[in-house]
């Protein structure tokens, strides 16, 4: 090759030189608008700072360039010679800076993220402490409105425990360790007869027996609760009342018994007819069999009695066997009057009923009692409603059970004398006897047995044990009912009063009615 | 306090410059030559900056995406034209006015034969073939940051 002409070389300086300055001021421009948007990032203002060394560097050098060949191709080199200097320490100059800024690019950059990473992280608390205090603000508007609610809610149920705790008919209590109640419902009161104006009632004192005690408190401590464990309760006024109980343990965080709280059902009522339903049976079974022991000896007896007075005829009086025979006709005839009372207790002795006046029939009695009553210092006092109906009876009868009565209240009274209530008042569909002596009463453990042929407290031959069970059979055949109480308990007062009460209720109409006999 | 033992003998160097001058050290003179070795140094440190830059972007994983790879290639390109015009500098120096017919007019040529240096003067004669492409890759790069920018505001 002879030669390289440079014209291609000049050509592309010159075009290059002018898309050098076009494409950097571009680049400026497009730096520009990064800045402008986000003019907080670090990148963005090196970026900016960069294309403006890059569009002054290239546009120096293009008009350097540019110049440089119009001036040298125009004749005019001598004044390029002179530029020239100028235009190439400029152009050094500005490469150095752009090289300055790109050097000092990454300390810039850490710092920037440093910065970036703080400004995020405080961002971020921000962030958090706004939404804290959004929800703290949001509380405090609510916090009203939310306490309300909730105790709102709680009185609701506070309201609804309470009702149930006091409308309950059962015992609902609670214990503290030592026994002592906290807090008892008005029906745990009410049945238990506790002492409103006593501030401490210890649980345990209610207990009528020391042996439920203990028992109590030992399935308490052992097992942690207590189901269906029958109590006899005693009340203020020495009521007794059967409670079973059902109860569970309090313990504290710790696992130490703090006290016990439970639920009392009375079952007073239900065992008294349990024993009411024991005793009619038996009752019912006793009068078959002496029906049935009467008949057979009453036809023997009638003969024997029929022969010994035929033969009270062959003999003289003042004979010894004429003697005899007497003692036996007289302990036949007492047979025969056994037999009798058996039959009346099994009610199998005919009846002949009429309406009678009961005030009447006890006046005609005590007419032949009331002397030997006084001789024995027993005063009658009589309490008499002159109101009331007349009942339908077997005045003879009647006046049995009016004899046995005040004969076994005179027993009672024997050895001090007393006094004698006989109250007569009506109620209802039945007139009501009453006849309660100040004597020694009945014993607990024989009061259930009082009412069964052949059983007395009497010394032998002094009674029969038939009194108190002809009472019953013959209140049984007239529809009525017997029951007693030993000792007597005043309804107005409380008091307890020693003596026996006997309560006979008689129906006003002559239809039978279920009768009952209760012992309290 | 105690002075360290140090600044006495500063203090004598100092007395001993003053009070005792032999040639002047106040300024230095400048040849012909630095201006040209001050470019070179130039580009040098450019070409070096550039390469740096385009090192720490690569490793740089928050500085990733299309605007970044426009960027890492203006780098490259533009440490490829400090080389080229180094180079062009270099060759320059190797040429006298005898190996160029008609100089200072539109038919100014190389004399032949040609020779690897007259051909590498040549070559780096167009070096906006790569100053060009770089600066277009510049352009792009930041058309693509201004553009996500914008968008991003938009959303």
């Amino acid at each position: 090759m002879n030669s390289l002409p440079l014209l291609p070389a000049n050509i592309v300086d010159i075009i290059g030189s002018s898309l050098a300055i076009l494409l950097s001021f571009l680049a400026l421009y497009y730096a520009r608008i990064l800045v402008r948007t986000e003019p907080n990032n670090f990148i963005w203002g090196f970026l900016f700072y960069f294309c403006v060394a890059m569009a002054a560097f290239s546009l120096s050098r293009g008009v350097g360039h540019i110049v440089r060949i119009f001036l040298v191709f125009g004749g005019q080199g001598a004044l390029w010679k002179e530029l020239s200097p100028y235009s190439g320490g400029f152009n050094t100059m500005l490469i150095i800076s752009t090289a300055a800024v790109t050097i000092y690019y990454h300390k810039g950059l850490a710092a920037y993220k440093a910065i970036r990473s703080e400004a995020e992280k405080l961002s971020e608390a921000n962030s958090k402490l706004f939404s804290s205090a959004a929800q703290l603000k949001l509380l405090n508007t609510h916090l009203e409105e939310i306490v309300d609610e909730r105790t709102r809610n709680l009185s609701t149920s506070e309201k609804k425990f309470r009702k149930f705790f006091e409308n309950s008919k059962d015992i609902i209590f609670f214990c503290d360790q030592s026994g002592y109640l906290t807090s008892i419902n008005s029906s745990g009161r009410e049945l238990l007869d506790l002492d409103p104006s006593l501030e401490r009632v210890s649980f345990y004192d209610l207990f009528a027996r020391a042996e439920d005690r203990q028992r109590y408190v030992d399935a308490l401590q052992k097992n942690g609760f207590v189901r269906d464990l029958e109590i006899e309760c005693r009340g203020r006024g020495g009521t007794r009342r059967y409670i079973l109980f059902t109860a569970n343990t309090v313990y504290d965080q710790a696992g130490t018994m703090v006290g016990c709280e439970g639920i009392g059902k009375d079952m007073t009522r239900l065992k008294t007819m349990t024993k009411q339903l024991i005793n009619r049976e038996k009752m019912a079974s006793v009068g078959e069999m002496a029906a049935g022991v009467a008949h057979e000896i009453n036809t023997p007896l009638g003969i024997i009695l029929g022969y010994t007075q035929l033969m009270l005829d062959d003999y003289h009086q003042g004979t010894d066997a004429h003697a005899n025979l007497e003692v036996m006709e007289r302990q036949t005839k007492a047979c025969r009057r056994i037999v009798a009372d058996l039959l009346k207790f099994s009610r199998q002795a005919d009846s002949v009923k009429a309406a009678i006046d009961l005030n009447q029939l006890i006046e005609e009695v005590l007419a032949v009692t009331e002397h030997s009553l006084n001789i024995h210092q027993v005063r009658v006092i009589r309490n008499f409603d002159p109101h009331h109906p007349e009942v339908i009876g077997d005045a003879e009868k009647l006046r049995q059970v009016m004899i046995n009565l005040l004969n076994n209240a005179q027993y009672a009274m024997a050895e001090d004398g007393g006094r004698l209530f006989i109250t007569t008042y009506s109620q209802q569909e039945e007139v009501l006897l009453s006849v309660r002596d100040t004597g020694s009463g009945i014993p607990e453990e024989i009061k259930s047995k009082i009412f069964d042929p052949f059983f007395t407290t009497k010394e032998v031959g002094k009674g029969t044990g038939l009194g108190l069970s002809v009472i019953y059979g013959i209140i049984q055949e007239h529809g009525g009912s017997i029951t007693v109480e030993s000792p007597f308990i005043d309804p107005e007062s409380g008091e307890t009063i020693s003596g026996t009460a006997f309560q006979i209720r008689l129906p006003l109409s002559e239809a039978p009615k279920q009768t009952d006999r209760e012992h309290t | 306090m105690k002075r360290p033992p140090y600044r006495q003998h500063c203090w004598l160097l100092l007395w001993s410059i003053l009070c005792a001058p032999g040639s002047a050290w106040a300024l230095q003179p400048h040849s012909a030559p630095e201006g040209l070795y001050v470019h070179q140094m130039s580009h040098l440190l450019f070409m070096g900056a550039l390469i740096y830059l385009y090192w720490h972007t690569r490793r740089t994983p928050e500085l990733s995406g299309r605007g970044w790879r426009y960027l890492q290639t203006f780098c490259l390109l533009f440490a490829g034209w400090n080389l080229l015009a180094l180079v062009g500098h270099e060759a320059i120096k190797f040429l006298s006015p005898g190996d160029f017919i008609a100089k200072s007019s539109w038919n100014e040529q190389i004399v032949g034969p040609i020779s690897p240096i007259k051909m590498v003067y040549f070559i780096t004669k167009m070096d906006h073939l790569l100053y060009v492409p770089a600066l277009v890759a510049l352009v792009v790069g930041l058309r693509s940051f201004s553009q996500e920018v914008l968008r991003e505001k938009e959303q």
